[in-house]
């Protein structure tokens, strides 16, 4: 059945003028605005209000290294070690939303089990190339949370392919692994340009302004797995008879 | 067992905490402050319908047919973010490449049954949303099996699917939902009797094509840029 590696879907052929919108469908109507602003102000929405922190950064597809994208993490902490996002593919009020990251630190990760350590990637090139920003926070405020966050791990799945063009989120979600600073995980410079560009920022100034954030003084090679092994992930689907308590469908 | 194992790590450290108040005054939230309604209903795991889920769906629509939604294992602030489910109108489900369907459920039943509730909405405004989702298609992701008791998001993404008829749901767990909600599926299901599912009938293909679904982990060769095999990836 499907996989995360299927062709693009839907005859989409690429993202960028294409000319269709993405997803389709037909505009909001008057009716539905109604109901939604009424829901949003009977309804408190508490998880909403306790994301705190904006990131925007990079992705690459494990399964296809040479697919990478610009990621908006809106992240909540449950505590000091552990942090979940939703991830969007930008950060306007539209953006859509393209998969979810959780964060943990080194202190956590160490904990898991091998076979679980293989699916998470490392932050700490992430955060000290500059890649990683918190958009409009100045970086002598965020400096103690990327020193966190520089010996973190994470583990992010893609729902929503949309560079491939997918038009609806189609097929299995795809694992993601971090930018680093060798070989494929290298980010290509016309995607951190255009994002230089959005924010008024300079990745290599934002670099060498955290040549002191501290290297984690150990990486756990069981995280960003493809460096050790040239292996990726992928996720397929296969039909199982369903243990049932009453009839299905 | 608790649906809300407690997450391992020490208490948010008052730095981190003053840290994240001022980044989120000084940031903006765009995709989240578009997230405008609270639904909850159940979901169980594509393979295995006796493991049974309270998901609370955070929505924003992307446009009239499209809305993505966060799912988390409970309304209050300390909630696990558990999953995602996008929400598409039967015009966008039949566009859909058919290999695709089967991982989308119906959601007919789960609104006709009254299962499907918006907490804290007078019942009017509630049915005109109710009377579109019956109509509609989803596909729901989970990265947290907090019914198992993972106190953090262990192993791959499992597909998830809704109630399609009598009989599926646990009464613990629907009486537990009714009772902190005050909400009567029996009277909401007399009242939805009316509500019209998709216009051509729930497609078959939907819901696994009537066959559980199981996620499985393939280890896969990295594709190298432009055909080249690199020896060394450190």
């Amino acid at each position: 059945m499907s996989t995360s590696s299927d062709e693009p879907a839907m005859g989409a052929k690429k993202v960028e003028g294409a000319g269709e919108p993405i997803p389709p469908g037909k505009p909001m109507t008057m009716e539905q605005h109604i109901v939604d602003k009424g829901a949003m102000m009977l309804q408190r929405l508490k998880p909403m209000k306790q994301i705190s922190q904006h990131g925007c950064s990079f992705a690459i597809y494990s399964h296809d290294m040479t697919r990478q994208i610009e990621t908006h993490h809106y992240c909540t902490r449950i505590n000091q070690d552990f942090l979940q996002c939703a991830v969007y593919d930008s950060d306007g009020s539209h953006g859509r939303l393209i998969g979810v990251e959780y964060i943990v630190s080194d202190k956590t990760f160490e904990a898991l089990p091998p076979d679980e350590q293989k699916l998470w990637h490392s932050h700490a090139y992430e955060i000290k190339s500059g890649l990683w920003v918190n958009p409009r926070v100045p970086e002598v405020v965020v400096k103690p949370e990327l020193e966190n966050l520089a010996k973190s791990y994470g583990k992010f799945w893609c729902t929503w392919q949309l560079d491939r063009g997918d038009r609806l989120p189609i097929g299995t979600p795809a694992l993601m692994v971090s930018p680093q600073g060798v070989n494929m995980g290298v980010p290509s410079p016309e995607l951190v340009r255009t994002r230089d560009l959005k924010y008024n920022i300079l990745t290599e100034a934002i670099r060498d302004s955290r040549v002191e954030i501290a290297e984690p003084e150990w990486l756990n090679p069981m995280a960003d797995y493809w460096k050790q092994h040239g292996k990726g992930f992928k996720i397929d689907v296969e039909p199982v008879d369903m243990k049932l308590r009453a009839p299905f469908p | 067992m608790s649906q809300h194992p407690e997450v391992p790590g020490d208490p948010t450290a008052t730095t981190t905490s003053l840290l994240e108040k001022a980044t989120a005054s000084i940031q903006r939230f765009g995709p989240i402050s578009h997230i405008h309604q609270h639904l909850c209903a159940f979901h169980f795991y594509s393979h295995d319908m006796t493991r049974q889920v309270e998901a609370h769906h955070f929505c924003g629509h992307l446009n009239e047919e499209v809305r993505q939604c966060l799912i988390y294992n409970s309304p209050e602030p300390d909630a696990r973010l558990i999953g995602i489910e996008y929400i598409v109108t039967e015009t966008l489900f039949d566009m859909l490449p058919d290999e695709e369907k089967p991982m989308w459920h119906s959601h007919d039943y789960e609104v006709k049954g009254g299962y499907l509730f918006m907490p804290g909405i007078p019942g009017p405004v509630e049915r005109q949303d109710m009377e579109k989702v019956a109509k509609t298609y989803g596909k729901t992701i989970h990265f947290w099996q907090v019914d198992r008791g993972d106190n953090l998001p262990l192993g791959i993404p499992q597909i998830m699917f809704a109630l399609t008829r009598e009989g599926q749901l646990y009464d613990e767990l629907a009486q537990d939902v009714e009772r902190r909600y005050k909400v009567s599926f029996a009277a909401e299901k007399e009242k939805r009797k009316d509500i019209e599912g998709p216009e051509m009938g729930r497609h078959p293909l939907a819901n696994g094509a009537g066959k559980g679904l199981q996620t499985v982990l393939k280890e896969v060769d990295v594709k190298p840029p432009s055909g080249t095999t690199p020896r060394v990836f450190v």
